[in-house]
């Protein structure tokens, strides 16, 4: 009897137990068919069809530009104002397809991280927007549509050839340009008056372009007549080198004493006199006192904000950074004083000019219609005529718009007339994104006193030629 | 035959706790383990947009010809080695003296050390920034004004490995002090009585009962600062950003350079299982006197 009972409660256990392993299967059937469910791909909800007309879902990715569709007072303006309404008026227009684009602005400093882990994922966007200068190595590494198709005559005239040079990779044009961002130096036009030196002053509406000379002599009267009780704890110029952030007025200041800086191949040839004497300048100016100490392990960003706290008399800025220092002053964020534009100087006398090329590129994604879709796109809201207005946010590309707002902004006439000084800082070569994090090392080196500047520009040249010779073996321009 | 059958009702016995184990085990084989195995592949190809090719271990060759890949590992190491070494006798000696004082006391004393472990790296590594800034920072400001030689901490190649040091150190000791205070309190008293009436010394009652007697969390201490120390990243990146010429760069700032900024997913992934490597040597003997212990 008692075994009976016994043997009855342990196939009741049995059952339990059965009936529990039952439900914990369940449970993981049920958990992988949820984990696959999410992997599915979607993509073929892209394309649906409404009034006859195939539906074509595309992806606008920008990083963040200006506000507002034309002007940044309109009401509920922001980043991708003006991307929604030209794709309101795009498809409106557009007789191929419905079209519907989805924008989205991501953070700049997270470009990279988003474009690689999407591209490695097969999921780029299909138009991005942005400084053509970061989005280069895309071109070389293939994963960029050529946009020569959509580029007309009309465009060409009307867009200064420097411009396409910028945008060109190998024989293709890649972006598309919109505006440009010409980076330039800025001076406080009071401290230079408070230390004597009223003649160097330009014009407000004008960049003041001063010899190499000049330029030393300006740093050496600041260092010594600048008042200590009005500017207290201040230097003539800013310079830095703790990492890539602005690292284009380091590469402006290499080609002072005229280095061409890339060959024609595209490799690096500072390693020369003209490149060692640039070094050496910036060296001196160093050590002499005449730009902030710590260059090495000061940034872009702390020399803005000194410059804005009044403690430099000259320091770098580019037309975005200048309107946000004027905006700044005029909202009383920082105190108001008087910030003019000056050229980087040089030993020959022009002054050394670039400029942030900005404008549209298409990722090849390899779907015929999305990329031809978005090309459609990319050429209506880079040429048509209301649209282009948008780009005197920047600093418009085309001769027509430069036109019409140049008695809102004097400046565009002053950037303009600086376009035939101006050269390309990243050669176009493949590789760039590598080849910024081999600079300031060497800059580093040269002011901690580490290496002389002969030994830091030969460092720089053959390390920097190392990164573009690997990245030409897998550039798709280069093995055309 | 009757030991195979034991085995089986053994299994058939634990098959319900196996179960309910099954969905974490799914998600670490999933998101801990595949990724393991799929970065030691992805380090031996060369991965360039939209193809891979294999190269066997030329991703490894081209690590060691690096001399920033070199300077990274040696830093690290230094990294792990005086920061670790730093926080455990820092830690010891804490917890030692105040373990056994009066419960308010060593509450102040555990919380006061624990406040920076709770902000974050990046709120501390800006605030350092704000002190050691050579053009405006805090530190170098006072030392003009005072008219006291200002010296670079963040670019002296000499100085920066000991200020990150420093700066990590401090901010990390906090937990491990707490852990020893927990582990000593928990030591049971009458040992220290019979020590007492031996007539030892404070300092022999240390050596010889109380570090002996926390040894496993010691090692507990050693292998997670071990871990955390090799991936220091935050603050290299926002102090120092590995410079002056590479002079503070790390294993971790170099794969994350790599992977992030020049799509070498090879080369990084290169790293990142040198690091593995590298923390299960570090490791392996702490875990040893761990199970020996236990």
């Amino acid at each position: 009897m008692e075994r009976k009972k016994y043997e009855k409660s342990l196939r009741i256990k049995e059952d339990y137990t059965l009936k529990k392993l039952g439900l914990a299967l369940f449970s993981i059937v049920l958990l992988l068919s949820l984990l696959t469910a999410c992997g599915n791909d979607d993509k073929e909800a892209d394309k649906g069809k409404t009034d006859g007309k195939d539906t074509v879902e595309i992806s606008l990715w920008l990083t963040p530009q200006w506000k507002g569709v034309i002007d940044s007072s309109e009401e509920g303006a922001d980043f991708d104002s003006f991307f929604k309404y030209a794709a309101e008026k795009f498809s409106e227009q557009y007789d191929k397809h419905d079209v519907k684009v989805n924008v989205e602005v991501i953070a700049g400093d997270q470009r990279d991280e988003m474009l690689n882990v999407n591209l490695n994922g097969g999921t780029p966007p299909d138009i991005f927007f942005e400084s053509v200068f970061a989005m280069g190595d895309y071109a070389h590494r293939g994963a960029l549509a050529p946009l020569n198709d959509i580029v007309d005559d009309e465009a060409k005239q009307d867009i200064e050839q420097s411009f396409w040079d910028t945008v060109t990779f190998g024989e293709d044009i890649y972006f598309y340009p919109f505006s440009h961002m010409p980076g330039t130096l800025v001076y406080n036009a009071d401290m230079f008056k408070a230390a004597g030196l009223e003649k160097y002053v330009g014009s407000a509406d004008a960049i003041q372009t001063w010899t190499l000379d000049e330029y030393e002599t300006i740093l050496k009267e600041l260092k010594a007549n600048t008042p200590e009780d009005k500017y207290s704890n201040a230097y003539p110029m800013g310079l830095y080198a703790l990492n890539n952030q602005g690292d284009t007025w380091n590469l402006a200041y290499l080609r002072m004493f005229g280095s061409p800086f890339f060959d024609d191949e595209g490799n690096i040839v500072l390693a020369d006199e003209k490149g060692t004497k640039a070094a050496a300048w910036l060296k001196d100016m160093y050590d002499e006192g005449l730009t902030n100490p710590g260059a090495e392990s000061v940034s872009s960003n702390d020399v803005n904000a000194m410059f804005q706290n009044q403690q430099l008399g000259v320091s770098f800025t580019n037309s975005v950074l200048y309107n946000n220092i004027k905006a700044d002053m005029a909202s009383g964020n920082v105190p108001e004083f008087d910030a003019r534009l000056a050229n980087i100087p040089s030993e020959s006398g022009d002054p050394l000019s670039f400029t942030y090329v900005t404008g549209a590129s298409i990722f090849d994604t390899g779907d015929k219609t999305r990329m031809e879709v978005s090309k459609d796109f990319v050429k209506f809201f880079s040429s048509d005529p209301e649209l282009v207005k948008a780009s005197k946010n920047g600093v418009p590309v085309r001769k027509s718009v430069v036109e019409e707002f140049k008695g809102e902004n004097p400046l565009f006439a002053a950037y303009e007339a600086n376009s035939q000084y101006m050269f390309s800082f990243t050669g176009n070569v493949p590789g760039y994104n590598e080849l910024r994090q081999v600079l300031y090392p060497e800059l580093q080196a040269l002011y901690t006193g580490e290496k002389s500047p002969e030994e830091a520009v030969k460092d720089y040249q053959k390390k920097g030629n190392n990164v573009i010779e690997k990245a030409k073996e897998d550039s798709v321009i280069y093995n055309k | 035959m009757m030991r195979m059958k034991n085995n089986m009702h053994a299994l058939k016995r634990n098959l319900t706790g196996y179960l309910f184990i099954s969905p974490q085990l799914l998600f670490f084989m999933v998101f801990l383990v595949y990724p393991i195995f799929e970065g030691i592949r992805l380090s031996l190809y060369k991965i360039n947009y939209g193809n891979m090719t294999f190269i066997g271990f030329d991703n490894y060759k081209a690590l060691f010809q690096d001399e920033v890949f070199i300077k990274s590992a040696v830093n690290t190491v230094v990294f792990v080695i005086c920061i670790v070494a730093l926080t455990v006798v820092f830690a010891l000696f804490v917890a030692s003296a105040i373990f056994d004082k009066n419960a308010k006391y060593v509450s102040f004393i555990r919380g006061s050390y624990y406040i920076p472990v709770m902000v974050s790296m990046v709120v501390m590594s800006m605030i350092w920034s704000f002190l050691l800034n050579p053009s405006n920072g805090l530190i170098p400001f006072l030392a003009r004004q005072m008219e006291l030689p200002v010296v670079n901490f963040l670019g002296d190649k000499d100085l920066v490995l000991p200020v990150i040091i420093f700066v990590t150190f401090a901010t990390n000791v906090g937990q491990a002090i707490i852990l020893y205070i927990a582990a000593m309190i928990g030591v049971p008293r009458d040992i220290f009585e019979a020590a007492e009436v031996d007539g030892a010394s404070r300092i022999r009652v240390i050596f010889k009962i109380l570090i002996p007697l926390v040894k496993p969390t010691t090692i507990y201490i050693i292998i997670i600062n071990i871990i955390n120390v090799l991936k220091i990243f935050v603050v290299i990146q926002l102090l120092t950003g590995g410079g002056p010429n590479n002079a503070s760069t790390t294993l971790m700032y170099f794969l994350y350079n790599n992977a992030f900024k020049y799509n070498q997913l090879g080369i990084a992934s290169s790293v990142g299982v040198i690091m593995f490597a590298i923390a299960m040597v570090l490791s392996i003997p702490q875990l040893r006197a761990m199970f020996k212990t236990n």
